[in-house]
């Protein structure tokens, strides 16, 4: 199969989902049109959960709108606020310090696990399987609880600030102790689940096979991370990052581009991450954590791509008399929505939204004001 | 047989379905809390929050017209479940003997094909707000295929129940015939008294595979995971029972519990040779077999992910095909 | 304390809607029903997504102007009686994302919740702490338990 064609001749009715739906749990509509019980096409239709948050930040001061950055998305929060400060140190040409990246990095694989956790749990939910679906829960409130020791909340963090990360996520040796400990827990408790996921019969015949993504679809559609990954393209932005280059880690490929393969891509990244987290931990450098010895000048506008949970993460903005102007941010989602329309084509109605949620959805990222220009 | 006798069986039958209905109604708690729960690490709800509490609170809701073409018949629609079941468990009883009408097994499974056919009436009539009466705007310009007629989630719903009276309960259904086909006689009655003369049906080969497959049967008849295909939270949200509301939705909740137990009846009347009547130690003995029910597919729902039609027609076959190999062990 | 508010007390179905915030809230408040750590049901709270089986609706996010509409039609749909939790500061008065610079209301927002339905309890937090959600239900059941 190299393409997955919509094929509307055969289409019988319409079932309209959402916007309030469980398996959804972001708002969303999705139109799915049917053939008897097969889903023949599918429109996803976002726009829901629009906030205009570009616009909010147009105007503010670059401090403040890197803070506001965070509020785009409740999962990867951290990502926002680390890419935006990012973009700005680079316009500024701020220099960070060591021990600060390595917190960045701690904090972005922690939320890493956290992302991928929630999916595995939100995953299991559509399958309707409630017993695996809380024992993940319950793995990632132990990530939940680190967090919100390094960061001192339990969604939204504010860790990286211009020049650094604010000196309350400092590490001190009580911190990594509870860090090595959580780490351990998890990989043990991860470990568990994987095999005993791998090993039910039932589930594998449910998630093998259904809502298959194409390579050639998926890279025609531009789609990045995990999802990408699942169709066995070798990408991750994180081997070109400067941040990541002391870590030694593997990119997760799996070949088919089906739930299963998704599924498994993030619980074996999640391992990956926690050997991340370890690394860093062993490495970490002394030193202070922030750099307050900058200007603040006017810039160009300057982009800077990152490897969050989902995909790649664009940030761009210009500074003028210190303020942000013509902000630009496009979400690993906005990507994947295309993704998810062709990958529950020709599968069940029931497995149409595994196929949704296999791609990792996250909605409230994506709802940015764009414009699609094909080169 | 005499006034008096009339009377007294009368009295007799009244006090046992009262009986079975209160043990009834603990049994979805106890799925939760001991199973379920249990299961996943949890403290889970009071046993009395499901299956006695919940229904007795929608009863003190307010009612509201439920959005449906004939609200009148789709409110019917759970009391005349209720009643089916009601009906099965009298059936049951030593009393509904006399009534060899009733007490046969043609009657019973008449009866739990109405309840059957009543998924597919409440899913039909059911036009709940989740989905196309959503206020939202999505037939606009740059749609795709904006003439296409539009379905509810619950017609979804309709569908699938549809085809689970197809294959769905066939397994059920033909573990029913394996003490027939043992006894040879449709009537419970005799079926019962030709266990009392050689033994339970349930200790033969054939009633060992007709137990499993009438268990796959309870499981399916009761749309619990895995075979909630009709109410799959992940697409038709609750399926047929979306729109009920108040003491509706109190009836379709009580109707569940007491199913539980029928069906459980049912087996320890078909497998075991006793049938329900409080004035025997005999009752004890249904308990425990509804109890053992209850659990056996608390454990198996809570391991298992809902299965679609790639995994339900197998699993039905395959159940189907084991029923019609006891019918045939029972026969030879 | 009658048999209505006993009953009432001990099964109550809590239903979620989400209109747009950062998901933040909506994710901690799922997490504190379906999570064994929080396991809203062992007080006896229940979630479901069926309005007309809900007694309790928690709103999270500022009401997107998409999104007014859907909230209006469920809060309807939902029998009475029943109770409002507006949950997480964009709920309460917009977050961030309502004003844009000082006063200029943004027109993307409809919000806070208890412009468009009537809110019963507000919780706050920036997201809501699971135990803050269930404390603030704790604290507006009475209300519930004493309708008709």
């Amino acid at each position: 199969m190299d393409e997955k064609i919509p094929n509307s001749n055969v289409i019988e009715t319409e079932i309209p989902l959402g916007t309030v739906h469980p398996a959804a749990l972001e708002p969303y509509r999705l139109r799915l049109f049917v053939e008897d019980e097969i889903v023949r096409e599918a429109e996803i239709t976002i726009g829901v959960n629009h906030r205009g948050v570009e616009r909010i930040m147009e105007g503010l001061p670059v401090e403040k709108a890197n803070a506001l950055t965070e509020k785009i998305c409740g999962i990867c929060s951290n990502s926002h606020i680390w890419n935006s400060c990012r973009t700005g140190e680079l316009g500024l040409g701020i220099e960070v310090p060591e021990r600060a990246q390595f917190i960045r990095v701690l904090m972005s694989e922690l939320e890493r696990l956290h992302s991928h956790f929630l999916y595995l749990a939100h995953g299991c939910e559509v399958l309707s399987h409630e017993t695996f679906s809380m024992r993940v829960f319950y793995l990632r409130e132990t990530v939940m609880e680190l967090l919100s020791m390094v960061g001192g909340n339990r969604v939204q963090y504010g860790c990286s600030v211009l020049g650094g990360v604010r000196p309350r996520c400092d590490l001190d040796d009580n911190r990594i102790q509870r860090i090595i400990e959580g780490m351990d827990t998890i990989e043990a408790g991860l470990t568990d689940f994987v095999k005993r996921f791998t090993a039910d019969n039932i589930i594998m015949s449910r998630i093998t096979g259904i809502g298959v993504l194409p390579q050639k679809q998926a890279l025609k559609l531009a789609v990045t991370g995990p999802s990408l990954r699942a169709t066995g393209v070798p990408n991750d932005l994180r081997t070109r990052m400067s941040e990541y280059e002391p870590f030694d880690f593997n990119i997760i490929t799996q070949p088919d581009g089906d739930v299963k393969s998704n599924l498994i891509v993030r619980a074996l990244e999640s391992f990956e991450a926690i050997k991340i987290v370890r690394q860093v931990i062993d490495q970490l450098p002394e030193g202070k954590v922030v750099n307050h010895d900058w200007e603040m000048v006017d810039t160009d506008i300057t982009d800077s791509y990152i490897e969050v949970p989902r995909g790649t993460l664009y940030h761009s903005y210009a500074i003028e008399n210190g303020k942000v102007r013509h902000c630009i941010i496009r979400t690993p989602s906005m990507a994947n929505i295309g993704a998810m329309q062709y990958a529950c084509i020709g599968d069940q109605v029931t497995d149409a939204q595994l196929a949704i949620v296999q791609c990792d959805p996250c909605f409230t990222c994506t709802d940015r004001a764009i414009e699609i220009i094909r080169r | 047989m005499t006034i008096d006798t009339i009377i007294f069986g009368i009295l007799a039958l009244i006090v046992t379905v009262i009986v079975c209905f209160i043990v009834s109604t603990f049994l979805p708690g106890i799925e939760r809390k001991y199973v379920h729960a249990r299961i996943q690490q949890r403290i889970g709800p009071p046993v009395t929050s499901p299956g006695i509490m919940a229904p007795i609170k929608f009863a003190f809701k307010d009612n509201i017209k439920p959005s449906s073409p004939v609200p009148g018949l789709f409110k019917a629609l759970p009391v005349v479940c209720f009643i089916v079941v009601l009906v099965i468990l009298i059936a049951l009883t030593p009393q509904a003997f006399y009534i060899p009408a009733l007490s046969s097994l043609i009657a019973i499974i008449g009866l739990l094909k109405v309840e059957e056919i009543c998924y597919v009436l409440m899913g039909a009539l059911s036009k709940s707000v989740m989905s196309v009466r959503m206020p939202f705007p999505d037939l606009v310009k740059g749609g795709v295929n904006l003439d296409v007629t539009r379905s509810f989630i619950e017609d979804i719903s309709a569908k699938r129940s549809l085809r689970m009276i197809t294959y769905g309960s066939f397994p059920l259904y033909l573990a029913l015939f394996g003490p027939v086909a043992q006894s040879g006689s449709i009537f419970l009655e005799k079926i019962v008294e030709y266990q009392h003369i050689h033994g339970p049906y349930l200790f033969t080969v054939s009633g060992m595979i007709a137990a499993v497959v009438f268990f796959l049967g309870y499981m399916i008849v009761l749309n619990e995971y895995p075979f909630s295909f009709i109410k799959a939270k992940s697409d038709v949200i609750e399926g047929p029972y979306m729109e009920y509301a108040a003491k509706y939705r109190g009836i379709v909740f009580i109707t569940r519990g007491f199913l539980m137990f029928t069906l459980a009846a049912l087996f320890s009347l078909l497998f075991i040779g006793i049938p329900t009547n409080l004035f025997s130690w005999g009752i004890i003995l249904n308990i425990i077999v509804a109890l053992i029910f209850v659990l056996a597919m608390g454990i198996f729902s809570a391991f298992s992910p809902v299965f679609t039609n790639r995994q339900l027609l197998p699993v039905s076959v395959v159940a189907s095909l084991l029923g019609v190999l006891a019918i045939a062990l029972g026969v030879l | 304390m009658g048999i209505k508010s006993f009953a009432r007390k001990r099964a109550i179905h809590l239903m979620l809607v989400y209109t747009g915030g950062c998901n933040g809230c909506d994710i901690e408040i799922v997490n504190s029903v379906l999570s064994p750590r929080f396991d809203a049901e062992q007080y006896k709270v229940f979630l479901t997504w069926n309005p007309r089986e809900a007694d309790v609706l928690v709103v999270t996010g500022p009401v997107t102007a998409l999104n007014k509409k859907p909230l209006e039609a469920i809060y309807e749909a939902i029998p009475d009686p029943k109770i409002v939790i507006a949950a997480g500061g964009c709920a309460l008065m917009g977050g961030v994302y309502n004003n844009i610079h000082g006063d200029i209301p943004s027109e993307e927002i409809e919000g806070p919740v208890d412009k468009v339905i009537p809110v019963d309890a507000k919780v706050p937090g920036c997201a809501v702490r699971p135990q803050d959600v269930l404390s603030g239900l704790v604290s507006v059941l009475p209300k519930l338990l004493e309708q008709d």
